[in-house]
């Protein structure tokens, strides 16, 4: 089957939906490639290149549609785009079913199966085609360089010749995956770093990534993320009065403000206020990632770039992975490449729509002609780990009391050892000639500096120890050595065989312990 | 000279014996250990063929020279990695002269029995040993014969099925005739019942009786251990072949025999108990074979292998600062050690923390990991011990594990009903990424899934992992 990939005719969308490098593991899994010409110019990937690795470019966009059984791109389809789906072709891209009810109806008027990239079950197994988390990571990051470009001052703090730098204070609102890349990027250039989010439960991460979680002081019964699949939920109004006012003290003190918050299915929650921005000192910046559904930031302009009048910058530019066209290309082309793997079990080049696959299952928002969206519940439902039942920790008291049982435990296993062993040999005293018991008290002492020298023994050197112990238990050609001189002949042989066999093993055992000793060397 | 000296010399090499087992306990004093082996060693012979009772000296001397230069040859050949099979080899050599020594003294009491009074007083040597024996100590004896024949033969058929099975010559796996320890049982019944008869008429017949028995026992019960057991097999062997020249040592009346017996006896019950401790199985279950059944359904695993391939851990192992190699049984097939130690050699100089972490009963003998990491020149002191390392993973960048499978199985803490359940394991799933080298999707030793290979942050590297490493050296400089 053919995957083709047309030219994004969104004005400004720079991305590209398959890249040189995908197309190649794409082919590995059976599929043709195909691409509109100059579709990647954008993101910097020439037509030579794809040639080069083996797909095929076509001139026009219909003729792609006409060619691909599999179209493969990033945003959701554009009107025209949807005319040129033929019956029974996939489409794969971001689809927002849930905002595009009439362009989904059309698609599957048109019988195509519409995969939605955007609709990926936030499971385990699916995050190799998370795009939503690829492409929010690179929005995190750029966030951080938009900012920095607008911003006046150094991220880190220096002292210099020519005097002393405060490091930039950097606010990031919502630790999803866009605030955690913030929060990675600010950090990393040597900023200080406050994050806050309304799941409690992701402060261990934000700590993580070097920035300091705000608290709020406030008890309240949060839902927790995992519910509602891996998510915020909307919060109380008490909750939401309170978090303002921490917002507004941090206000002044904040040079860059990162506001990443949403909420799926609503628009973007009011957090920063037009008054929190004018208790900012100016050449502040704020980034809205939130712009695209009405931003979080009251001033909010979406795509532009605007100043509030005690000179904040605040940015609402909603195309930031599109800015970074390259890599957000690479990983989104991979995201889909994954998803094709998951398509095409049998690497065969044909793909196989698994709808009892609850990845699958769960992207596609049309099939064979009927509408799958909204998708059951995923099976597996556990994303952030249930916190685990804490094990009490035993107190002092109980400590000491289990040390002395096991102390007591230890004495009476000992003393009951010795009393038994020691009757055993007394009572083999009384039975056995005296000449038996003077060996045996040497056999006995011995086992008992066996054990005590033993255990001494570093675990590194136990190949060595087997192949000492080996050496020196040839002592018994002592035996074969004190008869062979007398007796017959039978025992000349026997005690001869023998000697000869221990006579192997003493320097076979010595020489092969000392090799091997030789070898261990400190660096 | 007299029986005074040798007795002198005994004392001294015994002393010396016991230093060089005690200087095992440090990589630098080992070293002068072996020397105080090889001159105890050295007295102890000379003592005895200049001694009472020895003949035949010339005799001796050149059959100690010719068994000499073949151990020298051997020793200087045999690669690390077949040093389990050349300690097993070793093993069934004791065995079969214990059990030699213990006939010979059998003819030797018979004879002394048969002669009168008079001939017995101008007896000297071993004979003349045994003649002075009388009544009770004529049982005793022959208790102790029977008792150096029956462990020297268990040991003899025991530590050549252990030395074909290491050296892939027999089947790994654990087989057993029908009937199972039944027979085992049967022959060991036998072999107290001829006891019993031996000490009664002291003829040959129950001896040989019994040694037959002992040398099926040893074959059997070899037979039925599996692969992986195989360290707590080499040390019981090892433990046996010492209770053996103890046993005979008290047959002949010689001290020096009794002692060092007794110290590679309890060496050897030491090492197997550590190896049982290590798997968390009772000993008897290791000898008995195969692992218990499960007390339930297993837990079911969730998510998938996901495949990596050799640039990816490349790149991998460039971003990481601290690194954690984990060999095991596959390293010493795919002979991969010195691929690992050149990859150890320059991560390190790239100022990475590299280090190893070996299981307890990683390979096929105790320490057989240390021993090949060593002949592939990777220095000690970053070669640790699990207890010594368990902690630090959730610290590790990246955890490299070469053929290993259950001593890295999550299983044996999270799943209650894993046959494996509580046996301790290196917990290398906390580190940040696991990459497990390994030939292809099978299990372990043990037969179960390994979770790991499921985890998020575990890539699978497929192939030989000595090829896998020669790749990955190409792109790593």
């Amino acid at each position: 089957m053919r995957i083709g990939t047309p030219k994004e005719i969104f004005p400004g969308e720079n991305r590209v939906a398959m890249t040189p490098a995908s197309a190649l593991q794409l082919q590995k899994l059976g599929y043709e490639c195909v691409i509109e010409k100059g579709a990647g110019a954008a993101a910097r990937f020439s037509d030579q290149e794809y040639k080069d690795a083996g797909v095929k470019v076509v001139a026009t966009a219909a003729a792609l549609y006409k060619e691909a059984d599999v179209v493969a791109k990033v945003r959701p389809p554009e009107d025209v785009e949807i005319k040129r789906l033929k019956e029974g072709q996939t489409l794969i891209s971001f689809f927002y079913p849930a905002q595009n009810t009439e362009l989904m109806e059309a698609a599957n008027k048109k019988g195509a199966h519409v995969i939605a990239m955007d609709m990926v079950p936030r499971i385990s197994r699916a995050q190799k085609m998370d795009a939503l988390s690829s492409m929010a990571n690179i929005a995190g990051y750029r966030a951080v360089m938009e900012a920095g470009n607008n911003f006046g001052r150094f991220f880190t703090g220096q002292i210099t010749a020519a005097g002393k730098v405060p490091p930039a204070k950097v606010l990031v609102v919502g630790a999803g995956v866009a605030g955690l890349a913030a929060i990675g990027a600010a950090t990393s250039l040597g900023a200080v770093v406050y994050a806050f989010d309304v799941r409690p439960e992701v402060a261990e991460q934000i700590e993580s990534m070097g920035a300091e979680f705000v608290y709020l002081d406030f008890e309240e019964e949060q839902t927790d993320g995992a519910e509602t699949g891996g998510y915020a939920a909307p919060s109380s109004p008490e909750f939401r009065e309170k978090q303002l006012a921490k917002f507004r003290e941090l206000a002044p003190e904040m040079d860059i403000v990162i506001t990443t918050a949403l909420i799926p299915g609503r628009d973007a929650p009011k957090l920063w206020l037009a008054d929190m921005v004018e208790l900012q000192k100016p050449g502040s910046v704020v980034v809205d990632l939130a712009a695209e559904r009405g931003g979080n930031c009251d001033l909010t302009v979406a795509d532009e770039k605007v100043m509030s009048d005690n000179d904040v910058t605040i940015i609402g530019y909603t195309d930031l992975p599109s800015r970074m066209a390259a890599q957000s290309s690479t990983l989104y082309a991979t995201n889909i490449r994954h998803m094709m793997t998951d398509l095409t079990p049998k690497k065969d080049g044909k793909l196989k729509h698994d709808m009892k696959d609850d990845v699958i299952r769960g992207a596609t928002a049309t099939h064979k002609g009927k509408i799958t969206f909204p998708p059951p519940p995923p099976k597996v439902a556990a994303i952030a780990a249930q916190p685990k039942e804490t094990v009490k920790e035993p107190t002092r008291e109980e400590l000491i009391a289990a040390e002395k049982e096991a102390f007591k435990k230890e004495t009476r296993n000992q003393v009951t050892l010795l009393a038994i062993g020691g009757g055993l040999i007394l009572l083999a005293g009384l039975y056995a000639p005296a000449s038996f018991m003077q060996h045996f008290i040497v056999f006995v002492l011995s086992v008992f500096i066996g054990f005590q020298v033993i255990w001494n023994v570093s675990h590194s050197l136990h190949t060595p120890l087997m192949a000492v112990t080996n050496a020196i238990s040839s002592i018994i050609i002592l035996g074969a050595l004190m008869q062979i001189g007398s007796g017959s002949f039978l025992v000349i042989i026997l005690a001869a065989l023998s000697v000869f066999m221990a006579g192997i093993n003493i320097f076979g055992g010595f020489l092969v312990t000392r090799r091997m000793l030789a070898m261990f060397q400190k660096s | 000279m007299d029986f005074g000296f040798t007795t002198a010399a005994y004392v001294v090499s015994a002393v010396l014996f016991i230093l060089s087992l005690g200087g095992l306990s440090g990589q630098e004093s080992a070293k002068r250990a072996v020397w105080y082996g090889i001159v105890g060693m050295g007295l102890a012979v000379f003592a005895t063929i200049i001694g009472p009772g020895s003949g035949l000296w010339l005799l001796s001397v050149v059959l100690i020279a010719a068994g000499g230069y073949i151990g020298y040859q051997v020793a200087q050949k045999v690669q690390m990695t077949e040093m389990p099979q050349l300690v097993a080899a070793m093993h069934s050599l004791v065995g079969l002269a214990a059990v030699f020594v213990g006939f010979i003294a059998h003819i030797e009491l018979n004879r002394v029995m048969g002669m009168d009074a008079e001939t017995r007083k101008a007896l000297d040597g071993f004979a003349g040993l045994l003649a002075k024996k009388e009544g009770v100590e004529i049982s005793i004896l022959r208790v102790e014969l029977f008792l150096g024949i029956f462990i020297g033969a268990v040991t003899f058929t025991g530590s050549v099925i252990a030395y074909g099975k290491l050296a892939g010559k027999v089947n790994t796996t654990a087989e057993k005739l029908p009937g199972g320890h039944m027979l085992n049982a049967g022959a060991a019944a036998i072999s107290v019942l001829c006891l019993f008869w031996y000490c009664n008429t002291g003829g040959f017949l129950p001896l040989a009786i019994m040694t037959l028995a002992a040398l099926f026992i040893g074959y059997h019960l070899i037979m039925g251990i599996g692969g992986a057991d195989m360290p707590v097999v080499v040390s019981m062997l090892n433990s046996y072949s010492g209770w053996a020249a103890a046993a005979i040592g008290f047959s002949l009346g010689n001290d020096l025999l009794i002692v060092v017996g007794a110290l590679v006896g309890s060496s050897g019950a030491i090492l197997s108990y550590i190896m049982c401790k290590a798997m968390n199985r009772s000993f008897i279950s290791v000898i008995l074979g195969g692992f218990g059944g499960t007390t339930g359904p297993a837990m079911e695993i969730e998510g998938e292998m996901v495949a990596t391939d050799v640039n990816t851990v490349a790149a991998q192992l460039e971003d990481a600062d601290s690194v954690v190699i984990i060999p095991g049984y596959g390293m010493a097939v795919a002979q991969a050690q010195q691929s690992v130690s050149e990859l150890v050699r320059r991560l390190r100089d790239k100022g990475k923390n590299v280090r190893f972490a070996i299981h307890p009963v990683a390979g096929r003998l105790p320490g057989h990991m240390n021993v090949l990491l060593a002949e592939a020149k990777v220095p000690y002191d970053i070669v640790l011990e699990m207890d010594e390392i368990n902690d630090d993973f959730p610290e590790t960048d990246v955890a490299i594990v070469i053929g290993s499978n259950d001593i890295v199985n999550p299983a044996a803490q999270e799943d209650p009903n894993s046959p494996i359940a509580g046996m301790p394991v290196l917990e290398c799933w906390k580190a940040k990424s696991v990459i497990v080298s390994k030939r292809g999707q099978g299990t372990g030793y043990s037969g179960i899934e390994n979770p790991l290979f499921f985890k998020e942050n575990t890539r699978m590297l497929y192939g030989d992992a000595k090829a896998s490493l020669d790749q990955l050296l190409q792109s790593i400089n």
